[in-house]
């Protein structure tokens, strides 16, 4: 059958399209890939960035402030989460309540990051949060340190956990609650015991996106973390002290040491880019195979869990 | 007491301790705006509304609010801000425009027209986009397409010509949509090619069996069947457009300016500032009184155009839901 | 699984108290300074050999931001000392100045540029935008469009350039900002038709071009003879006088020999 021409200019534009969307796909990874081999060695993982200067040392501590931030974020995303998902899909009473909750989550979902940063400094400058940062000796609080990024991470992995564990609860058949009410189980049991272990998956595959968005955001590091290249620590409980002090993480490490930030070394912000696609691609495979083991009709369904 | 807390809890007990968790997500989203708002309340105090309006030399109010130290007089809260809403409206405008269009024809391209193989390299690639974070996009933005942009596309004559208002470095509009749009368009992608693929077969088989192409029948039953999901993504772009900070501060050139359409191409190397990118500027200013109760005041707009985008995506998506052929 | 449960409860409640407990008066005082990008080198360098010197009495911790942030964070409380790269001004009543150190004001071209000299006048005219091109400059080897390059408004050091090389008068606006020292040497360093100031730490780096002013060179031979004429203080600031380790801190830049070293080795010591 003969096409027209119209029809014909939109088939070539749609391949087009698709086709450029993987070269710039593959484009951005093979050039951080070649950056990054030509610049990222071992040793850089493992050493420390030396205190003054940027640029000169390793990326340790970005990489372990990464870390603690998403071990924060994720803690204090979880019980939130799950108990907002569970509440709204099994109780959820009343029911114009559970409406305020689920716009909650989306709102928080749609604010953007630097937005959830600047809300974070606004709490933890006032001397109520006091304990969370330190207090300088003129008196006004820092409000900067891992607790004060992390609380704030939460926020963002939050969303993608709820969704995709309200989806999940969703989909389990009413059989199995009826089965289990059957013989005598409380809600709240059939929840832990039946319910929670069914969608274990779902939980798993908003945390890995929720660790995703964590591990990606530079804005509430810039904010809320201090700028200091190395950990350090406030305070001389051990431990909590490391929780109250400043830092960096790869991404604002990167930053600093891009022509926007302090500059001078871009091979080291090309290297710790690299690390952290790989952790990111990593991540992606995880959400794959999580998702293939549960089978989506669309293998672009997990970006939409984040809605 | 222990005892009590460790037997297996009675459902009311459970009910009411996990509504209360619930609401402290509804009790932080209130906190948000309260504690943004009371920061920002300076600005609002000495401008009113008029703040988002033009007028002024923004570079010349903020010099003076930076400078202003402890309990500045009333004029030095002057601010007019309206270049940065042009930035971020621009920026948006060209990156969800150019982003629709290119989403609307690779999701087709997915789920209508790319052979199994193909489709298995495409999804992936697209949701690698998806989450790449946006330091690593603003890296290679600075790192290779500024320099790119200003060793070969500015021309001297341009930058001679327009040498006595704004210095062109690369960094400016261009750079910013072409980042941006990349940025946002997994995003449309992913939500379009779901909705594409709920739509049922029988619709697009029946407009075939009628004697159009497949292409046509398509364009004919399917896009216009899944109008609400190609709003819903719009929308969702949208806001993801006007929040990103960090990827438009380092490319955008790092000067206050509204990119003058009459300037020809160099309008595409001219520098910008939006509202996120202005508080990522500024965000060493916030002790500064008067500066940062302007910075506040930007963080609550985007607050506030967030929500409303937010609850337009989900009324938006509300018709939607009946193509959901699965719970 | 009960006694894990306990354990947890226990780690959590100590996890908690550990949180909220009064910060324990700790042996070491934490002094906080923040302020100029310029004075930042010297001051890294002097804060590290109190610290090797005095081991166990202060801590330090550093961030930059601009003169101006410093002067603010100070004011309000969350810093203990501002580094200040101007002189105080009637806005700054309230706060002590100690001189610590001085420094010159270096034009500085990119390094294909090598121009020698400029006259006050040439300095002023270029800055605020009257003289446009590179073929108007005698001496320069760049061509095309001069590209301006200054500091944002937080600059101590450009407020020190405005008044003493400038006549008092404003950059163009048309000019490119940068937030920090790094970030004008690096882009001086990457705009062949670029012009800018530094500190001469900054420009003795050797990967700018420094520019003579009225047939003086610029560096700190120059500027401790007072022939060079843009010269400038940093100060270390404080809200009041200084107490406790930033008072001690202090003294010690003022009267220790090693304090004077470090200060001799790039910068020019207070007479």
């Amino acid at each position: 059958m003969s096409w027209r021409w119209g029809d014909r200019l939109v088939l070539v534009a749609a391949w087009t399209v698709g086709i450029s969307l993987c070269v710039i796909a593959a484009a951005i990874v093979l050039y951080m890939g070649y950056r990054g081999i030509e610049y990222l060695r071992p040793g850089l993982i493992f050493s420390r960035p030396s205190a003054d200067q940027a640029g000169s040392g390793g990326f340790l501590d970005p990489l372990l402030g990464t870390i603690i931030l998403t071990v924060i974020g994720i803690v204090l995303a979880i019980p939130l989460a799950l108990s907002s998902a569970v509440w709204i899909t099994e109780y959820g009473r009343p029911s114009w309540l559970a409406r305020v909750v689920e716009s909650s989550i989306e709102i928080v979902a749609g604010t953007p990051d630097i937005v959830i940063a600047i809300f974070g400094l606004a709490i933890f400058q006032t001397s109520l949060f006091a304990p969370f940062s330190f207090t300088a000796e003129g008196g006004g609080v820092y409000g900067n340190s891992f607790i004060a990024a992390g609380a704030m991470m939460s926020l963002l992995a939050l969303p993608p956990i709820y969704t995709a564990t309200r989806d999940g609860l969703q989909a389990v058949p009413g059989h199995q609650r009826e089965a289990a009410f059957a013989l005598g189980k409380t809600r709240i049991t059939t929840i832990r015991r039946v319910l929670l272990p069914s969608v274990r998956s779902n939980i798993a595959t908003g945390a890995t996106l929720g660790i995703s968005r964590i591990i990606g955001s530079t804005a509430i590091v810039l904010l809320l973390l201090g700028s200091t290249l190395r950990i350090e620590a406030q305070g001389s409980f051990p431990g909590i002290n490391v929780l109250r002090g400043t830092g960096s993480s790869l991404t604002s490490y990167i930053y600093e040491n891009s022509p926007a930030g302090e500059g001078g070394a871009p091979q080291k912000a090309y290297a710790a880019a690299f690390l952290l696609l790989i952790f990111v691609l990593l991540l992606n495979l995880l959400v794959d195979r999580i998702g293939r083991a549960h089978a989506d009709s669309s293998g672009l369904a997990p970006i939409g869990a984040v809605v | 007491m222990i005892e009590r807390l460790r037997k297996p809890w009675p459902d009311h007990r459970a009910e009411r301790l996990l509504g209360a968790v619930s609401l402290l997500i509804t009790a932080g989203v209130v906190a948000m705006v309260v504690f943004v708002a009371s920061r920002a309340w300076p600005l609002f105090e000495h401008n009113g509304v008029s703040w988002v309006f033009g007028g002024g030399d923004f570079e010349a109010e903020v010099n003076r609010m930076t400078a202003a130290t402890t309990n500045p007089a009333a004029a030095v809260f002057h601010l007019r801000a309206w270049p940065l809403i042009y930035g971020t409206l621009i920026t948006s405008a060209i990156a969800v425009v150019l982003g629709l269009t290119i989403a609307v024809l690779s999701s087709v391209f997915i789920v209508e027209l790319a052979p199994a193989r193909v489709r298995r390299i495409v999804i992936p690639m697209v949701r690698l986009l998806a989450s790449v974070p946006s330091v690593i996009y603003g890296l290679i933005g600075i790192l290779v397409l500024v320099p790119f942009v200003s060793n070969n596309l500015v021309t001297t004559h341009e930058k001679v010509s327009l040498q006595s208002t704004v210095q062109l470095t690369g960094g400016g509009l261009g750079v910013t949509a072409v980042i941006l749009t990349i940025m946002i368009t997994p995003i449309m992608i992913a939500l379009i090619c779901e909705a594409l693929s709920s739509v049922p077969p029988s619709w697009r088989e029946g407009a075939v069996a009628l004697g159009l192409n497949p292409l046509r029948a398509v364009r004919a039953v399917t896009l216009k069947a899944i109008r609400p999901a190609i709003v819903a993504a719009a929308v969702l772009a949208t806001a993801r457009a006007i929040g990103e900070a960090v990827m438009i501060q380092m490319v955008s050139g790092g000067k206050t300016f509204i990119p003058r359409p009459g300037d020809g191409v160099a309008f595409f190397f001219e520098p910008l500032r939006t509202l996120a990118s202005a508080i990522v500027d500024y965000r060493d200013g916030l002790n500064s009184p008067a500066l940062g109760a302007a910075v506040y005041g930007f963080a609550l707009l985007l607050l506030f155009s967030a929500f409303a985008l937010s609850i337009t995506g989900y009324l938006v998506k509300l018709p939607l839901r009946k193509y959901q052929t699965r719970g | 699984m009960h006694r894990i449960r306990r354990l947890s409860v226990a780690l959590t409640v100590a996890g908690v108290v550990g949180v909220a407990a009064p910060v324990a008066a700790s042996a070491t005082s934490l002094v906080t300074i923040s302020g100029a990008t310029s004075s930042y080198p010297l001051v890294q360098l002097l804060a590290s050999k109190y610290v090797k010197l005095h081991p166990n009495k202060v801590r330090f911790k550093i961030t930059q931001g601009g003169t101006t942030v410093g002067i603010n964070n100070v004011k309000n409380g969350s810093d203990t000392i501002a580094d200040v790269a101007q002189e105080p001004t009637s806005a700054d009543a309230g706060l002590d100045f100690y001189p610590i150190a001085k420094y010159a004001i270096c034009v500085v071209t990119n390094k294909s540029n090598t121009l020698g000299n400029l006259t006050e006048k040439q300095i002023t005219s270029i800055f605020t935008g009257k003289t446009k091109n590179w073929s108007e400059v005698s001496g320069a080897t760049a061509s095309g469009p001069i590209q301006l390059i200054t500091r944002t408004a937080v600059a101590g050091v450009l407020t020190s350039f405005k008044s003493l090389l400038l006549e008092g008068k404003s950059v163009a606006p048309s000019a490119t900002e940068e937030a920090t020292e790094g970030l004008m040497r690096q882009q001086v360093e990457s705009t062949p038709g670029g012009i800018g100031f530094l500190s001469n730490y900054q420009a003795d780096k050797g990967t700018v071009n420094p520019v003579a002013a009225n047939g003086v060179a610029c560096n700190k031979t120059t500027a401790a003879s007072g022939q060079y004429p843009g010269v400038a203080v940093f100060f270390e600031v404080t809200k009041g006088p200084a107490t406790g380790g930033a008072a001690a801190f202090i003294s010690w830049i003022d009267h220790s020999g090693a304090a004077k070293k470090i200060i001799a080795s790039q910068w020019v010591p207070i007479g």
